[in-house]
């Protein structure tokens, strides 16, 4: 299921843009639209989301305080800790999903492509959709497989009416689901497994061409077999998307991402490279969630 | 014993099996209780040792004497069969009834009943004459196609005004509302759901009616062209008059506010439970409020609006009082603009039948009968209809047996 990934883009970028192209990152060959709405990100190797001292929290109670963390183009993040400690919270305030929730509260700066995300500048419905989200559980709309994929795509008329089931097909095969939907398409998502109804939920995300993913706890649903095509997946888009992964699953953390930040207690411990943060993690904190004595 | 009695209740056997039992009891054991072979398939109870175990009824476990039949377990069972049937045997029977009187009604209007516009009971002092061994008083000439049309036309007026309204006011209910306010709300469409209809009927036709009349459908009626459909908004007779309050319009949107209750009490019920992370996923897609509610939330619950504005089309299409004070009561004819004078079948039979029992043939009574069954086929059939949408839209997006 995972070998049509990509493969058409692939064949796109081997063409007359080639050589153009060789300038630009793998990314950007890897998805060629996404790269044209947000060059200036994927060019420079400027982080294309900042925290710089965010707090968060509900009411009168502080959630998380004085977090600090970068996330650079192309690279996959996984936010580790165990529940409760605010993960999911700070995860949802980078695309602002956390607005309606009663009493929340956010200090500190968050900036997406160099701008603070709740300026006037910012349209919340543009930054939803150049930093998407896939959830704990899949959930997928109440409309056909075909029409759930371009859902975004139709709300931010980003495609002509004619071209959306070409793209459907496109994001399909991307997440490796195409072979067993095309010929159901028009059915209702509510029939497929929980894997393929989650990968659908990533080929929806993914088919608005976000510049981040946020992806909270993404295979915590699922069973191992779909769980390692996700993370397959993943790790095929990493270089042409940025993600941020909150995971309860230390071994994923490990396999999948490139940094990795440990929050625990209301604050963010430590973040680093993965491998340094597991094999050699500077704060006792670390090293007792790292070997499984607290969490 | 006990424990007994409830393994064998619960591996209850297919009647078959039950018989076969009995007739193996009966050749192998002699002293079992009479009951047990009389009883039917409950009456198996007493597995003989000699039947292989599993295939046998109660298979495996151990015999007892079966309880006597007036015993609460043995009891319960076939007496709430027989209540479960009750609703069906009482449709029967109303229904027979119902045919048994139209009888001699259906026979006398033929199928001219249904399009016929004419309501006439013959004179009260005309002599009974007897056609086609119909007794009836000469002259009496009945059509029931203007109650059937202002029947549909006020339900549909009603339906129209209150779906889109009740959707609304459920969607802002459970989306906009601070919570405090919004179980206010709840408590008044509640009340409004709980007011006699006798009460919006003289609402209508004291208040809402001339007030319509006079200040919104005048003006209204004055300026709509005559031409087709529209002319149908335009004020009858030469001063394009909008009628005196009592007709079409007023019927409709007293309904209107009768079945708005149903409907946004069952659309606000479901609204609360489509599931967050769904509306959170259009959300975080980037998509507006009203672009997730019309992607997300709406199609989840649309099986059950269905369902709910069926049963708001079911108030409406027998509500029987407060169209009898607000119709305009002209069982004659059809209404020719919005404003006209109109009645509807559960009308008519109300303010009908007491003059229909002073006709000595007896087939103005039959004849209120044969439009009691009319209703209750369009009602049934309303129902089908519904049932029909109801499967057929929830079979194509939504998750099967949720939502709903």
């Amino acid at each position: 299921m995972v070998a049509d990934i990509g493969s058409p883009e692939a064949h796109d970028g081997s063409g007359t843009f080639g050589s153009v192209m060789a300038h630009d990152t793998a990314g950007a060959v890897a998805r060629p639209a996404a790269a044209t709405t947000s060059s200036s990100v994927a060019l420079l190797d400027h982080p294309v989301l900042v925290a710089r001292d965010v707090s968060v929290g509900f009411g009168a109670k502080t959630v998380l305080a004085g977090v600090d963390l970068e996330f650079t183009p192309g690279t996959i993040t996984a936010l580790i800790g165990p529940t409760g400690c605010g993960k999911s919270t700070f995860l949802r305030s980078l695309n602002r999903m956390n607005d309606k929730v009663r009493g929340y509260w956010r200090t500190g700066a968050i900036e997406f492509d160099g701008e603070e995300i709740s300026s006037h500048q910012m349209d919340p419905l543009v930054l939803r959709r150049r930093v998407g989200m896939v959830f704990q559980r899949p959930n997928p709309f109440p409309m056909s497989i075909g029409d759930n994929v371009v859902a975004g795509v139709k709300a931010h008329r980003l495609s002509p009416r004619r071209e959306l089931p070409a793209v459907a097909e496109r994001f399909l095969r991307e997440v490796g689901l195409w072979s067993a939907v095309s010929d159901r398409l028009s059915d209702s998502p509510f029939r497929l497994s929980g894997g393929q109804q989650q990968l659908l939920c990533l080929a929806r995300a993914l088919a608005v061409e976000p510049d981040v993913l946020l992806l909270d706890e993404p295979t915590s649903s699922l069973d191992p077999v779909t769980t390692d095509m996700v993370e397959d997946l993943l790790r095929q888009l990493a270089p042409g998307l940025t993600m941020v992964i909150v995971t309860h699953n230390l071994a994923q953390a490990k396999r999948l991402a490139g940094t990795t930040a440990f929050l625990y207690n209301g604050r963010l411990v430590e973040t680093g490279e993965t491998e340094r943060m597991f094999e050699a993690p500077n704060e006792p904190e670390t090293v007792s969630y790292v070997s499984g004595r607290i969490g | 014993m006990t424990a007994d009695d409830r393994t064998t209740m619960v591996a209850e056997p297919p009647l078959v099996a039950g018989d076969e039992a009995q007739r193996a009891d009966a050749r192998q054991t002699s002293d079992i209780p009479p009951q047990a072979q009389t009883g039917g398939p409950t009456g198996a109870g007493t597995a003989p040792p000699a039947q292989p175990g599993g295939s046998g009824p109660g298979g495996g476990s151990p015999s007892g004497p079966a309880s006597p039949w007036w015993r609460a377990e043995r009891l319960m069972p076939r007496a709430l069969r027989g209540v479960a049937f009750l609703p069906l045997v009482a449709l029967v029977l109303i229904l027979a009834a119902l045919v048994w009187k139209a009888m001699p009604a259906i026979r006398y209007n033929g199928f001219g009943f249904f399009t016929r516009s004419v309501w006439n009971l013959g004179g009260s002092y005309s002599p009974i004459v007897t056609t086609n061994g119909i007794r009836h008083p000469q002259g009496a000439t009945y059509g029931a196609l203007p109650l059937i049309v202002g029947t549909l036309q006020s339900s549909v007026i009603a339906l129209v005004l209150a779906v889109p309204i009740g959707i609304g006011t459920a969607l802002i209910v459970v989306e906009k509302l601070p919570a405090r306010l919004s179980s206010g709300v709840g408590f008044f469409l509640e009340v409004l759901a709980g007011i006699p209809s006798v009460v919006y009927g003289l609402w209508g036709a004291l208040t809402l009616g001339p007030f319509l009349a006079h200040d919104i459908a005048q003006p209204i009626a004055n300026v709509m062209p005559n031409v087709p459909v529209l002319n149908f908004f335009r004020g009858e007779g030469p001063n394009n008059s909008a009628g005196n309050g009592n007709g079409l319009l007023v019927s409709g949107v007293v309904l209107a506010i009768m079945i708005l209750p149903i409907i946004a009490a069952t659309t606000r019920d479901l609204l609360r439970q489509v599931p967050r992370p769904t509306v959170e996923g259009a959300v975080a897609l980037g998509m507006t409020d009203a672009e997730a509610v019309r992607a997300v939330t709406l199609p989840w619950v649309r099986a059950g609006v269905i369902g709910a504005s069926v049963l708001g089309l079911g108030r409406a299409l027998g509500e029987t009082i407060a169209l009898a004070m607000v119709s305009g009561g002209s069982p004659g004819h059809i209404a020719t603009s919005l404003y006209g004078a109109m009645t509807t079948i559960a009308a008519t039979i109300v303010t009908q039948l007491d003059s229909a029992f002073n006709d000595v043939s007896g087939l103005a009574v039959s004849v209120m009968a044969e439009l009691g069954l009319v209703l209750l086929v369009i009602t049934v059939l309303a129902n089908a209809g519904a049932r029909w949408l109801v499967r057929r839209v929830s079979t194509t997006a939504l998750p099967v047996g949720r939502g709903v």
